[in-house]
This record gives C-alpha cells, structure tokens and sequence, in this order.
C-alpha cells in the first residue's frame, strides 16, 4: 500500500512530499526549498547530459530526484546554498541568452547551454553545474535499469578469475 | 523471602559464565557447551541472528537511500565510527554510534565497536594468520614488554583444531615466518599479483607474496556443511553478514553450534557492570548485570568466568571488579591491568600503476582480497633503527575507466563502454607496536554511562619507533615498485588516530611473573584461578598477524585446560 506512493528514482524508492501542496517539489526535501518548476528544469537539464537514446534517459530514470535526495541530505549547507544560487543565474543565463526558458530550447541549444558551463562559469553556476552532471552521472550508473540491463551488477558472482582473458587494444 | 532468594540464585546459576559474543567468546560457548557444560553468554548488545537479522543482505547498490554514503547529518554526528572504512549504509547498523557509547580520549584514539550478539565477527576482515617463534619469542629477544608465557609448540595444536572448524582458505606456503595451518584451497593471486610476487622472489631471498588466508569456505568440508554454511560465494558483501555462512562469524558459526547442544543459554541486551568476588570464598562466583534497556541489575553465578568483552571493554570490567581483596580491581595486584596496551599501525599505504600483462583481467570478486607479504624485516636478527617490523597487503585491479568529460549522446556512449585500466597496485602497512606503560586505559573519575558503569579513559598513542618503521614501509615498496617496474608510485601516509586499526591488544597481558603480568600461560588470572581472558586483552605483544585466529586458538586452549582443571577439582 505504502509502496504505491513512493517515487521510484533510478530504483531507489522516495518520499512523495505532501501532494496538495502544489507548487513544491514532488518529493519530500528535508534542507532544500525547490519549487516544482526548478525540478522540471533540472529533469531538462540531466535530460541534456544523458539523452533517451535506444534506450531510457536521466528524465525517465528520475534521475533530477536522485540529485535532489543527494544533495537534500548529502552536502553541506554551503553546497546547497551555491547549488540554488547557481540555479537562479542558470534561469537568467538562458532567459538573457534567448529570450526563453530552458526548456523550450531545441536539443542543439540545450547541449551549447551546457557545453559553456563546462568552462568557468561563475562559482555558483560553476557548483550547481557540477553537483548536477556528477550526481547525474553517479545516478545513471547506479541506476536499477543500468545495473540490470547494460552494465551487470552481480550480486552472487560465484567465482573469481585473476587471469580472465580481455582484448588489449 | 530467603527462599526466594535462593530460589533466584539457582535459576541464575550457570557452570560457566561468557562475557561477550565476538569472535572469542563465540568459542568459548561452543566449547564449554560441547563438553556438556551448561553456559551463559552475555552480550550488551541486541539479538542478531544468523540470515534473518541481515537487513541489507541481498540489496543491490540502488537499493541504499545514498547508494551507500552515509548521509551528512550522520557523518556529524559521529566522527569517530565514520572513519572507518566500513561505516557505510550497507553494514552501519552493525556499528556503534559515537553517542551511544562515549569514551574519554586523553589522547585521540578512534575506538570502533559493534555491540551485538556476534559483535565485530560479523564486520571483520577475515584475514588470519597464525603466529611463529619468531612472533612470541620477540619481547624477549628484543627487550620490549615481557617473555610470552608460551611458544608456537604450545598453540599450534589449538591453531589446528579451529582452523579445522572455522574453515580458513590458504596454500601451504612453507614460510617459518608465517606456519601453515590447515588450511581450504586459497584463494589464487591474479595475474599482475602473480608478476610481482615472481618479481621479488627473485630479487629478494626473504621476501615473499603469498594468496591472503581468510576465513571464507573456498571449499567447505562436512564439518562447515554441518554448521549451516556454504561455500563462499565470492560476493565480498561480507559487512551485511553472509547469506552463505561463506565466512566465519560467531552468528554463522560457534553460537548455532553451541545452541544445538541444549547448553547454551544467550542473553543479548545484558550489560555486565562487574564480576562478584566472594572475598570469603577467595574466588569469583559471579557477574552483575545492567539491562540495556530497562538497568534493572542482576546477578549471574558460575563457576567460571571467561572475560571476553573485547580487549578494551575487558579491561573496563575488570577495572571496575573492585572487592576488599582487589581494590585495584579484578586481579590487579601489580597495577599492570590496563597498561600496556599497543596496536597495529596501519597508518601508511601506497599505490602505483602496472603497465604490463594488459591481455589479463580479474572476473568475479576476490574474498581474499589479494595477496599478503608477511613481515620481512628484522625477522632473523635486528638489521634497521627500529624494533620489530610490518607485513602488508599486496592487491593489484583494473577497473572500468569511464570518461566524464562529454554530454549528451556521446557521454552516454563513453559511460557506457567504458575501458580497463592498467593494473593499478596497492599495498597497506600493518606494523607491530610496542607495548608500553605510558599507553594504557583506566576508568574515569568522574564521568559514567547510562548504565551507571565508570567512562573508559584512553591514552594510547604512536611512538618514534612507529614513524621509523612506517617511513622503512614506504621505502622498501617504493624501491620494490620502482624494480617492478611500476609507474606513478604514490606514498599515502595517513594522520589517523590508533584504532582504526580496530586490532587494539593487551591491557590484561600474559606473562610468567604476577607481578609483571595479569594472566598466566593458560589465560588465567595469576591470582583467581576461575577467571580466564581469552579476547585482544591478554596479548603481551601484538606481532603484525591479524589477531583474530590467535584469540580463537587461546580461546579453545583455554577452555580445555579450564575443564581439566575444573575434573580435577582445582577450580
């Protein structure tokens, strides 16, 4: 019953946050004030860094709620603090740049977005994009789709070969 | 009213008394029970019971609500348990937080414990060893601490027998520093462990790889099978306790095995406050015990009492058994009980990059974890500045390199391919510590628990003679690496407090002189014969092996020199 209301974030179950407070964000945050609109952004955002291609993306594998719990619960007050700033200078880049939210960016404007912040942003900018595609990055991998359906976590190996065979190129 | 006391007394009468479940008092129980004695195991920690209380077993990685890190507001909390290495959300339940249980740190030392029915044989590294002549003979030859009470001919029978039930995987070596035992198929080095152990093999005529032995089921005999457990199965999730029993632990092992006799009575949550000393009988009849959680006091009679609370926590309750005949507390008329306390130093590791034998890789886990170099220096006679010397680990991996720098569809496709690294080496330091009078533990004056029993007061510390031997550590691997022909060789030489180690020894010392000494030759107070210390606590010196197997041996030794002594009615 319970399990029915949890959010499931890259197979990791979550707390839904209270469902008529609308508005927030949809899972429950102990440290962070987000609204439901940034958590739509940053699900755009670690769309951009890992695609749906043939196979699920970071929105579908809920990975913007992975990076959420982490840094709700895993950071430091001064982390959190440069996380939202850089947020709130990342909204005003994009609407500066082109007149329009994220969001409504083509796939190539999105990407070029990003690709600036890869060099030197302000330090906000700068934390906020590197919590985002590390925890992004950290999630996938992590994630119950990659470790069931692309790279194998075994659970119960049952052997062990130090002179296993692999191509050297 | 007499009538009920007595009535009391006799439901709370044992033949023997255990204090403590670990891995020591584990043994203990199964012994006495299986000589038919009818035996009480105190823990001061709650239940846990073998598969059923291993939340975490079976999780996968995604499972963890920070796939794996414990969260930050924990971190804070507890500074001391979250240094170590296994303070993760897969097994931080089987640790004590720093708040539960406070200590004094008169000097800072990073005291990790895990207080339930198992203790810390559920979170052990499994790694063991047995001791040589060139081990116990080493106070005496080198001047330090006092002579062992015993040589290798007096445990190596014991080291056989539970090794035999412990099921300890490992290839007989032929090494006098390191005695083989009987031992499963080890565990076999892999490819870039292999070249290095060849490698200095031949350079060095005393120096020497071998496969890690640990005490998992490589390949379990009738006698594992007859336990409960499996064979290993390689998972390396050993800190959440095994599905399999594939390693060794009091829950898997000693305690099922002593509960099926009918003879053991196990009592988690049972704080012992102290061991009763009848000044008019000139002996032990007794514990006092706290509840955990209701502090309601009991006494516990036996005959016997084995102390086996966890080398620190042993000193405690000794320390704090005080009667008209010991006001020093339990068998303390030198003032010797808790001093001399020492250590492992694990305070240096390094590690370095192979560049060769890329057409090899590892599949599947190693439980193992790789390879051991036993202690190569000063091992025939004094040849540096310093006493003693340190064995290491020797472990070689390539793991999945995976490029960070893209978005988009192109990071997709670099995170999901992937490429090996080159074998990248590593090596930890464990250095023997000398015992000394200036490193010990007492009881606060001032400061007690919520059980009402006095704080332990630690001051225990490294010493010049420990930062000459971990400089000589990184020296010789450097030079070993750099012959090898490793690349990007880089010392870590660690700040850590002792403890972290969690091989804390001594404190209860064996010896030959009750003056010098708390315990004789058979782990025996010198002076209450029906009182035995089997755990870290009764270790004059600390070698650098892993001292769980030693404990095991002293434990079962022990036990049968303390039922013929008990048939012969001397105790």
């Amino acid at each position: 019953m319970i399990k029915q209301v949890l959010i499931m974030a890259g197979g990791l179950a979550l707390l839904p946050s209270c469902l008529r407070d609308e508005g927030k964000s949809s899972i429950r945050l102990t440290n962070l004030e987000v609204s439901l609109d940034e958590e739509n952004l940053l699900a755009e955002i670690a769309e951009t860094i890992i695609p749906r291609t043939k196979t699920p993306g970071a929105r579908e594998l809920k990975l913007h709620l992975f990076i959420l719990k982490m840094l709700d619960d895993c950071y430091e007050k001064t982390d959190q603090q440069a996380f939202i700033n850089g947020l709130q200078e990342f909204k005003e880049l994009t609407s500066e740049q082109y007149g329009k939210s994220f969001g409504k960016l083509s796939a190539h404007q999105r990407e070029s977005t990003l690709s600036k912040l890869e060099n030197n942003p302000s330090p906000d900018l700068s934390a906020f994009y590197k919590i985002t595609k590390a925890k992004t990055i950290d999630g996938y991998l992590n994630s119950q789709y990659v470790m069931t359906k692309l790279i194998i976590y075994e659970l119960v190996p049952g052997r062990y070969n130090g002179y296993f065979p692999v191509k050297t190129a | 009213m007499s009538n009920l006391n007595i009535d009391a007394a006799k439901g709370n009468t044992y033949d023997v008394i255990v204090i403590g479940s670990g891995i020591s008092g584990g043994w203990a129980a199964k012994e006495f029970t299986e000589k038919g004695f009818k035996t009480l195991v105190l823990e001061r920690g709650r239940d846990v019971q073998h598969i059923k209380d291993y939340p975490t077993t079976n999780k996968f990685p995604y499972e963890f609500e920070h796939r794996g890190e414990p969260a930050l507001a924990i971190k804070k909390e507890n500074p001391i348990v979250s240094r170590c290495y296994a303070f993760k959300e897969d097994a931080m339940h089987f640790m004590v937080k720093d708040k539960e249980h406070p200590y004094v740190q008169e000097k800072p030392f990073d005291w990790i414990r895990g207080y339930q029915v198992g203790g810390k044989s559920l979170l052990w590294a499994r790694q063991t060893q047995r001791w040589s002549d060139f081990d116990f003979e080493g106070p005496a030859r080198d001047d330090f601490a006092v002579d062992w009470p015993i040589r290798y001919k007096d445990i190596a029978p014991w080291y056989s027998y539970v090794e035999k039930f412990a099921g300890i995987s490992g290839n007989r070596d032929g090494l006098s520093e390191l005695p083989d035992g009987e031992f499963l198929p080890g565990f076999p080095l892999n490819a870039a462990e292999d070249y290095f152990k060849d490698f200095i093999k031949n350079k060095y005529n005393n120096r020497h790889v071998i496969s890690a032995r640990c005490a998992h089921l490589s390949k379990p005999n009738q006698i594992h099978l007859d336990q409960g457990r499996a064979k290993c199965q390689n998972r390396t999730l050993c800190q959440r306790g095994c599905p399999f029993g594939g390693y060794f632990s009091s829950n898997a092992s000693t305690l099922p095995w002593a509960a099926k006799t009918g003879k053991l009575t196990l009592k988690p949550d049972s704080v012992v406050e102290s061991v009763i000393y009848d000044d008019a009988k000139g002996k032990v009849t007794g514990v006092r015990v706290v509840d955990a959680n209701t502090k309601e006091s009991t006494e516990y009679y036996a005959r016997i009492v084995f102390v086996n609370a966890g080398a620190l926590n042993t000193n405690l309750i000794l320390l704090n058994s005080k009667s008209k005949r010991f006001p020093q507390g339990l068998g303390n008329d030198s003032g010797v009980l808790g001093k001399y306390v020492a250590f492992h130093n694990y305070s240096a590791r390094i590690t370095a990059e192979f560049d060769g034998l890329k057409q090899f890789a590892t599949d599947g886990r190693n439980p193992a974890g790789g390879g051991y170099i036993p202690r190569f220096r000063n091992v025939y006679k004094q040849e540096t500045n310093f006493k003693r010397g340190y064995a290491a680990g020797l472990y070689g991996s390539r793991y999945m390199e995976r490029d960070r720098s893209a978005i988009g569809g192109k990071l997709k496709d670099n995170l999901l391919q992937g490429k090996l690294s080159p074998w990248i080496m590593g090596s930890h330091m464990m250095g023997e510590t000398i015992p000394k009078e200036s490193n010990f533990v007492n009881l606060s004056a001032s400061e007690k628990d919520a059980w009402g029993i006095p704080l332990l007061n630690i001051s225990v510390a490294y010493d010049e003679n420990d930062a000459l031997m971990k400089k000589d550590y990184i020296e010789q691997m450097t030079e070993m690496f750099t012959e090898a022909g490793f690349k990007n060789i880089t010392p870590n030489i660690s700040s850590q407090a002792p403890g972290l180690d969690i091989h804390e020894m001594g404190g209860a010392r064996m010896g030959r002189d009750p003056k010098t000494s708390i315990l004789n030759e058979w782990n025996q107070l010198h002076t209450c014969a029906n009182v035995f210390v089997t755990d870290g606590a009764c270790m004059t010196s600390t070698s650098t092996q892993n001292p769980s197997l030693t404990y095991m041996a002293f434990t079962a030794r022990s036990v049968d020199f303390a039922v013929k002594a008990m048939n012969r009615g001397e105790i």
